[in-house]
């Protein structure tokens, strides 16, 4: 080596003079660059992942909690929608059944109300027809008795002859 | 055994030689710089690169080993630690691409651990107090001040002497491997050709345990220590 560059000389093998601190320096400038350069970017890259995948576990775990609420909601809510239904049912069909009922007892009030009516007519026309044929039959009785006997018979035998016949007509 | 060459003098208090050691940890801070500025661009939250998938699984271990070491609370010194690890084993490496590793130089390795020595005593009086720190050195007996005085000095300097140490002895054993190599095919080739043909290959085989087995774990070792110590220092 000595032939080719020229050499100022070596210094000893071992030593220690001002290099000590220009090593130290020269290692605390490393550490301040690295630091900032290596170290410093590489972490800040891995802490900020680190966060995100914290960030997105908890936003993870509130979407899991909200959707376990909602489905106990909707659970809640299909269960009363249930009831609600069974129970509008239940509601119609006896309100159904009443107003049926209803129906048919007025029909049946009606009815036997008409047949009452009926009866009480029929009653009356019936007694009314008797009433009316007694009257023409005592006449015409009379009317043909005179005529016919043309004798003078007694009052009292008159009322007997006319009562025996009314009551003969009549059954 | 040469020690760094000296490359120029800064004209300054009767000339400070500028050294290989320098000069190579130049190099080192530079391509850890470029490094980093390559690997942190173009990163992305979602969709990233292998590369960025790479860049951050090594910043999350560091991260862990931190925290396995020294505890949740000491996380700050994450990117000391990972500065000083990167820095040591890329210096270590420097020697197998024919350049004399920074850390085969007492000045860098005693810098880093001067470091070490500062952070040490101020995270531990600022962590006990003057009054507890100074507690600390007569216990648990009175009788061993004067051992935890020396040990208080003795485990920095044995820090910088050890990673000093390995470094340099693989220069050390990389040349006296190149001499006996040469020697050895001399006495086999010597009359057929001055060419060390045991020269060739052999060592690239040995330096995968001198250099890069002896890099990869001092830096590790030294990285450890330091975590250690400091996490001791301040519980």
């Amino acid at each position: 080596m000595d032939n080719l560059f020229l050499s100022l000389g070596y210094m000893p093998f071992i030593s220690i003079d001002w290099t000590i601190i220009a090593q130290l320096l020269n290692t605390l400038i490393l550490f301040l660059v690295l630091k900032k350069l290596l170290f410093g970017r590489v972490k800040q890259i891995i802490d900020a992942r680190q966060a995100e995948v914290d960030k997105m576990y908890s936003d993870a775990d509130a979407a899991m909690t909200e959707a376990d609420r909602l489905k106990n909601l909707y659970a809640d809510s299909v269960a009363g929608a249930r009831d609600e239904a069974q129970r509008i049912v239940a509601d119609a069909r006896k309100t159904a059944e009443d107003q049926s009922e209803a129906i048919l007892d007025e029909a049946r009030t009606a009815a036997s109300n008409m047949l009452a009516k009926a009866e009480s007519e029929i009653a009356s026309e019936k007694k009314k027809a008797v009433n009316e044929i007694k009257d023409e039959i005592s006449d015409i009785a009379i009317m043909i008795a005179e005529k016919v006997v043309e004798k003078e018979i007694t009052p009292a035998d008159h009322e007997k002859l006319i009562a025996d016949f009314i009551d003969r007509v009549g059954e | 055994m040469n020690g760094p060459e000296i490359l120029f003098y800064i004209p300054i208090f009767g000339g400070l030689p500028v050294t290989e050691t320098l000069r190579n940890t130049w190099i080192v801070m530079a391509i850890l710089i470029l490094l980093s500025l390559w690997l942190t661009s173009g990163m992305k939250m979602q969709g990233i690169s292998k590369k960025q998938v790479v860049v951050e699984q090594g910043v999350k271990m560091l991260y862990q080993m931190v925290e396995d070491t020294m505890g949740k609370d000491k996380l700050f010194f994450a990117p000391y630690i990972g500065t000083l690890f990167l820095f040591v084993l890329f210096s270590n490496l420097m020697g197998m691409f024919a350049m004399r590793a920074p850390t085969a130089d007492l000045n860098t390795t005693a810098g880093l651990i001067l470091i070490y020595f500062m952070l040490n005593q101020y995270f531990a009086i600022k962590c006990h107090g003057l009054a507890g720190r100074l507690k600390g050195f007569v216990e648990p007996i009175p009788v061993m001040l004067p051992l935890n005085i020396v040990g208080e000095f003795s485990t920095p300097i044995s820090m910088a002497l050890r990673l000093f140490g390995n470094i340099a002895s693989g220069i050390v054993i990389t040349s006296l491997i190149y001499q006996a190599l040469t020697w050895v095919s001399n006495l086999v080739f010597g009359g057929i050709t001055a060419f060390p043909v045991f020269a060739v290959g052999i060592p690239a085989v040995l330096s995968i345990y001198f250099d890069v087995f002896t890099d990869v774990m001092q830096a590790y070792i030294v990285t450890m220590l330091t975590m250690v110590f400091l996490a001791m220092a301040m519980d």
